[in-house]
């Protein structure tokens, strides 16, 4: 069907009334059912909008081996996962393991093309600050659990990645 | 499970804290201040969508906190309508919301800013439907790599549906409604998620003519009403 069949719908002009209120709140719950919005993709796009201020470039996330069918949001917080980040200037992949103390999670970052640069991690906490070796790998112990983006200072813009769930 | 929680009520409201765009000294910092203190014009989405921008723009975020929870839903459902997969579509939204930050001293009209979103919503989920096809081909380019490549295409339909409809009415909705032209389809599901009266907009934004809903019942809902009665269901709720 195309929407030129839809050029004389019965009923199309009539008020839209009571009964098509309930169906289109039956449209609302059954799409919620089959396509849920993400749990925590509001406060992930609040902290976005947060650290929007911040004059940088966004990466785009590359979706690898992340557990079938899950959503970062739904992520199980004790399973390992790794996200690679790209951008046409860098490419950053990071692993997330349990941290040593309960609530806290590892980071392991890789950065290609390799180089020395700093790296924040911003939380709404407050940020985290360290410096890739010269193979391009940081590491970030016992950071808690949250949101956060990755922001690695190269050239004269930043580059940031999309506010994940840790 | 998946209401508004008091952590994350409390996250959402840190926007406040942060967000110090704007001057105090712009001409609309009246009115603003006037839409922010009258008792909330809360008919319609597009609304509260001009006053949380126009507090916003004064550095007052606590509605635009809210206005980005209430329409979160209706920025995801028209990020997925168009094809994006599930895992890219949270990025696209979260774009969107970024990009309302970037714009929010420069769109004229806040009025407009529903729509405003939307658009922004629809191009972007197209420019990452874009982007995904590129990688794609250029992944399917190395001989080694074909056998999982299937496995990153943005899965065009919204999900395993047969495994969470199981009553046999809910089956008979979602199917007839997936029988409607896709921008239809993409209508109803967001006009559901808005009030009436952002139905005009809704339309605008996602290219349907201008008319062809709003106090009416327009042509997609009667289409769907058709098809269900078609089908024999006439208890539609």
């Amino acid at each position: 069907m195309d929407m030129t069949d839809l050029d004389d719908v019965p009923g199309a002009d009539e008020p839209l009334g009571g009964t098509d209120l309930a169906l289109l709140a039956r449209v609302a719950e059954l799409s919620e059912r089959v396509d849920p919005v993400p749990e925590g993709l509001v406060e992930r796009s609040c902290f976005a909008m947060t650290l929007a201020g911040l004059e940088s470039e966004v990466m785009d996330l590359m979706v690898l081996e992340v557990p079938a069918g899950s959503v970062r949001g739904d992520a199980s917080p004790l399973e390992t996962r790794t996200i690679t980040f790209t951008h046409e200037r860098l490419t950053v992949m990071i692993a997330l393991s349990p941290g040593n103390l309960p609530g806290t999670v590892r980071v392991d970052g890789w950065l290609a093309p390799t180089g020395a640069l700093p790296i924040v991690l911003r939380r709404p906490d407050g940020d985290l600050s360290t410096t890739a070796d010269d193979d391009g790998r940081f590491v970030l112990e016992d950071v808690p659990r949250g949101l956060a983006s990755l922001l690695v200072e190269q050239d004269d813009v930043p580059i940031t990645t999309p506010v994940i769930e840790l | 499970m998946g209401g508004p929680g008091g952590r994350r009520g409390a996250h959402c409201a840190a926007l406040g804290s942060w967000a110090a765009v704007g001057s105090s000294g712009a001409p609309d910092h009246e009115d603003a201040r006037r839409e922010m203190t009258s008792p909330p014009e809360t008919e319609s989405l597009g609304d509260r969508a001009a006053a949380a921008l126009l507090g916003y723009r004064v550095g007052r975020t606590e509605a635009m906190s809210e206005f980005v929870r209430e329409a979160t839903p209706l920025l995801w459902r028209t990020v997925r309508a168009q094809g994006v997969a599930r895992e890219v579509a949270d990025d696209v939204v979260q774009q969107t919301w970024t990009a309302l930050v970037g714009h929010a001293e420069t769109i004229s009209e806040p009025k407009a800013t529903l729509k405003w979103l939307l658009v922004t919503a629809r191009r972007a989920a197209w420019e990452a439907v874009r982007k995904g096809r590129a990688d794609e081909v250029r992944r399917t380019e190395l001989p080694d790599d074909d056998a999982d490549a299937s496995g990153m295409l943005p899965d065009p339909s919204p999900g395993p549906e047969a495994e969470v409809l199981q009553d046999e009415r809910d089956r008979l909705l979602w199917g007839a409604l997936r029988e409607l032209p896709d921008r239809c389809q993409e209508l109803l599901r967001l006009v559901s998620l808005a009030d009436r009266p952002d139905y005009r907009s809704i339309s605008a934004a996602i290219g349907m003519p201008i008319g062809s809903i709003g106090a009416t019942r327009g042509r997609c809902l009667a289409k769907l009403r058709a098809v269900l009665t078609e089908q024999g269901e006439t208890s539609w709720t």
